[in-house]
């Protein structure tokens, strides 16, 4: 199970790179990054999962008996700062990009015949 | 009090950044005198570790909310500041200072000056608490705070086009690079359960597996990202040259560092890699190719500072090759010149600041004849572009020599070679930059220019005078201030053990706390102060000339003639009318490289494209170099 999470989440930063790499639209350019963080963020979860394993609380003896089911909780609190980083990241870059059809009159970081660059 | 001292230095910033931020635009005197408080409050706070730290060569440990370690298990996120965070900080912290002087009056005419004064503290703030974490997650959140803000810097004025796509190139780039350190951390957490960078240390001491070696690689790549290591620099120039002045010198004065010291901690003391001959030959490699590229592409610039920002690329490899040398000498030419940079550098880019205040533009063809008007700024680009350059007595000088010094020892004599022949471009181009903006004709329209106010000017003076400070008492700063730091690099044994106590040291080094000694000697400086004197005569004897109009070319208007400039042999009245610019100084070498100058340009082409894909390609190469040679 947590083969295919790592394998899903790094070829989730595999097509984000993909698109950093080829789009043009600068829009398309931060979907991908994003791409990338999720699947970063993604990985960092699966680090964490255990099969069968319990909430990381510790409320009753026998919470306490199956310390080693549990899930480890730090992952997902440090995939939650991480989300948060990536949505400030994102918002930001979206207001950049904002400016730039402002600016340039163009979304596209080289005039070129992509779909929906001319807006 | 002593132990809450990191806190209160990263703290006193995010505050005021808070503060400013609740202010807005309502009282400008008052926000400014907070933004100088919290920053000069942070330096304080920074200085008074120095005696406990350096003096007495203690290392200070904060535990946040007091979750101290259980059972050599670290739980909490931990603040630790030994004499390597230290010796960053401090510097780090006093151009923090001067920025925040420097700018009250150098961005009055901009709007939105209140967001400017925030993201300014928050980008501070960030380096601060990435200097004196010890947390390896932490380390990723303020360098994302870190990049985050100095992209929103970057794009500050952004009624200029070039600023919005400079910006936008910035967050590209960065954005990856943050995205490789984060996965380079998810791993090391995924196989060792911890984020506390001593317990990591102990791990990782002798620990080369796959993932490991995976995550290693990952990390060098994320943090040259962040440093502008030369496959990874083209937005560096781009962001530079758009972003205000003030802003332009924290990018190399902290931002930069704060990567330098990034990949010093993670190679140094959690990876504890230097040993290998292969890490060394990488990072001294990496350096020497980062060195020379940046500063051939500054010879062919032709604006102020966009110039400067290619030369900050080539100073950081001489950074980058003093450290990967790993003899003594080598750290302490790396460090030296890492404090050297931020100051001279620095200098220089309030400098364009103060022309760019005073005319409204950097562009080197516009301007010209400034020394006149512009005096004091003018003495003070020559002491930066001197010291840049190491011509004695200037600190430029001292950590070169050392560098040259350590590099020739280590057996790197190529190395030695390249680094001289880059510092004499380094003169070369700013003799350029000399020539065509303080010397030869002031143009019409800057007749009414006028030397820039004294709040600008005492940044700069200060600055100026520790350049000074630095190259005529080498011994005295090598003694208090760099071996200490060296010391710490070459030392990770003790910053474990102070961070997870004895016993948990204990079980991976065998030698524990037992500092080497370092004892070189400064070979070739020998009077610093005759040395001076000979300056100060060269000086006053060239503003002499320059003042009395010995350096106007004569102006003439055949520019569109057909140019003789490039034939072998010329003369007659087509050489008599071949007009050489003053950004064109360099017409022969530049003509005579044409090859390498347009394969330069070539790459630097301004798309986010290929410089995403440089740096993916430089990833691609680090893996494979790593997964082959460290074992």
């Amino acid at each position: 199970m947590t083969k295919i999470f790592i394998l899903s989440s790094l070829s989730l930063v595999f097509v984000g790179l993909y698109g950093v790499l080829t789009r043009k639209n600068i829009v398309k350019i931060l979907i991908a990054l994003n791409i990338i963080e999720t699947g970063i963020n993604m990985l960092l979860v699966a680090f964490g999962y255990v099969e069968g394993g319990i909430t990381p609380i510790l409320q009753s003896d026998l919470s306490i008996a199956n310390l080693d089911k549990m899930v480890d909780p730090v992952p997902q609190a440090l995939v939650l700062t991480s989300i948060v980083i990536g949505l400030g990241t994102t918002a930001f870059a979206l207001s950049l990009a904002m400016r730039y059809k402002d600016t340039h009159n163009s979304i596209s970081i080289r005039a070129t015949d992509e779909e929906g660059v001319n807006v | 009090m002593t132990q809450h001292l990191p806190i209160l230095s990263i703290i006193s910033l995010f505050i005021g950044a808070f503060i400013v931020a609740l202010i807005k635009e309502k009282n400008e005197m008052l926000r400014n005198t907070i933004v100088l408080i919290a920053t000069f409050l942070s330096f304080v706070f920074t200085i008074m570790m120095y005696r406990p730290i350096i003096l007495e060569g203690n290392i200070l440990t904060y535990w946040m909310g007091n979750w101290e370690p259980i059972k050599d298990w670290a739980i909490g996120i931990g603040l630790e500041v030994d004499q390597l965070s230290l010796f960053f900080g401090l510097f780090i912290s006093l151009s923090i200072v001067l920025s925040a002087l420097y700018s009250f009056r150098y961005i009055e005419r901009e709007t939105g000056k209140d967001k400017y004064y925030v993201l300014f503290l928050m980008m501070s703030a960030s380096v601060m608490g990435f200097i004196f974490t010890g947390d390896l997650f932490n380390m990723y959140v303020m360098i994302e705070i870190m990049t985050f803000a100095s992209v929103a810097l970057t794009a500050f004025r952004n009624d200029r086009p070039e600023a919005v796509e400079a910006g936008f190139k910035y967050i590209a780039i960065g954005s990856i690079g943050s995205s490789l350190i984060l996965l380079a951390t998810v791993i090391i957490y995924a196989q060792f359960h911890t984020l506390n960078l001593a317990q990591l240390a102990g791990e990782l001491y002798n620990n080369y597996t796959a993932i490991t070696i995976f995550a290693l690689a990952l990390m060098i790549v994320g943090y040259a990202v962040k440093v502008f290591a030369v496959p990874t620099h083209f937005v560096a120039p781009d962001a530079y040259m758009v972003a205000p002045s003030s802003i332009s010198m924290l990018f190399s004065g902290i931002v930069n560092k704060a990567a330098v010291y990034g990949i010093l901690r993670i190679i140094y003391v959690v990876y504890q890699s230097m040993n290998l001959s292969s890490m060394q030959f990488l990072l001294v490699f990496w350096g020497t190719v980062t060195m020379f590229i940046g500063v051939t592409m500054a010879l062919a610039q032709h604006d102020f500072k966009r110039l400067l920002a290619f030369h900050s690329i080539s100073q950081i490899g001489y950074v980058l090759t003093g450290i990967g040398l790993t003899t003594a000498l080598g750290i302490t030419g790396g460090l030296y010149h890492a404090l050297n940079h931020t100051l001279f550098k620095g200098l220089l880019f309030l400098c364009a600041g103060a022309v760019f205040y005073a005319t409204g533009t950097t562009d080197l063809d516009k301007l010209g004849g400034l020394a006149k008007r512009m005096p004091q700024t003018t003495l003070i680009f020559l002491i930066g572009a001197f010291s840049i350059s190491g011509i004695p007595p200037f600190n430029g000088f001292v950590s070169k020599w050392i560098i040259y010094q350590a590099s020739y020892e280590a057996g790197y004599a190529p190395v030695t070679i390249i680094a001289l022949i880059v510092s004499v471009m380094t003169l070369a181009s700013f003799i350029k930059v000399a020539q065509s903006a303080f010397f030869g004709q002031l143009p019409k329209e800057f007749k009414n220019v006028e030397e820039v106010p004294l709040s600008m000017r005492i940044p700069m003076w200060i600055m100026a005078i520790l350049c000074i400070v630095g190259g005529i008492v080498p011994s005295t700063v090598t003694k208090y201030l760099i071996t200490p730091a060296a010391n710490a690099v070459m030392n990770s044994a003790k910053y474990v053990e102070v961070m997870m106590g004895k016993e948990f040291a204990s079980k991976f080094y065998s030698n524990l706390g037992s500092a080497p000694v370092i004892d070189y000697k400064l070979a070739g400086y020998w009077q610093p102060i005759a040395w001076l004197i000979l300056f100060g005569i060269l000086l006053l004897a060239f503003t002499l000339v320059a003042v009395l109009g010995g350096f106007n070319p004569k102006k003439f208007s055949y520019a569109d003639e057909e140019d003789a400039k490039y034939d072998v042999f010329f003369s007659g009245e087509s050489a008599e009318f071949s007009h050489v610019g003053g950004s064109d100084l360099f017409w022969g070498l530049k003509y005579q490289f044409r090859h390498y100058f347009d394969f330069m340009h070539k790459i630097h082409s301004g798309l986010v494209n290929d410089y995403a894909l440089s740096v993916v390609l430089t990833a691609a190469v680090i893996l494979l170099y790593v997964f082959t040679f460290v074992r």
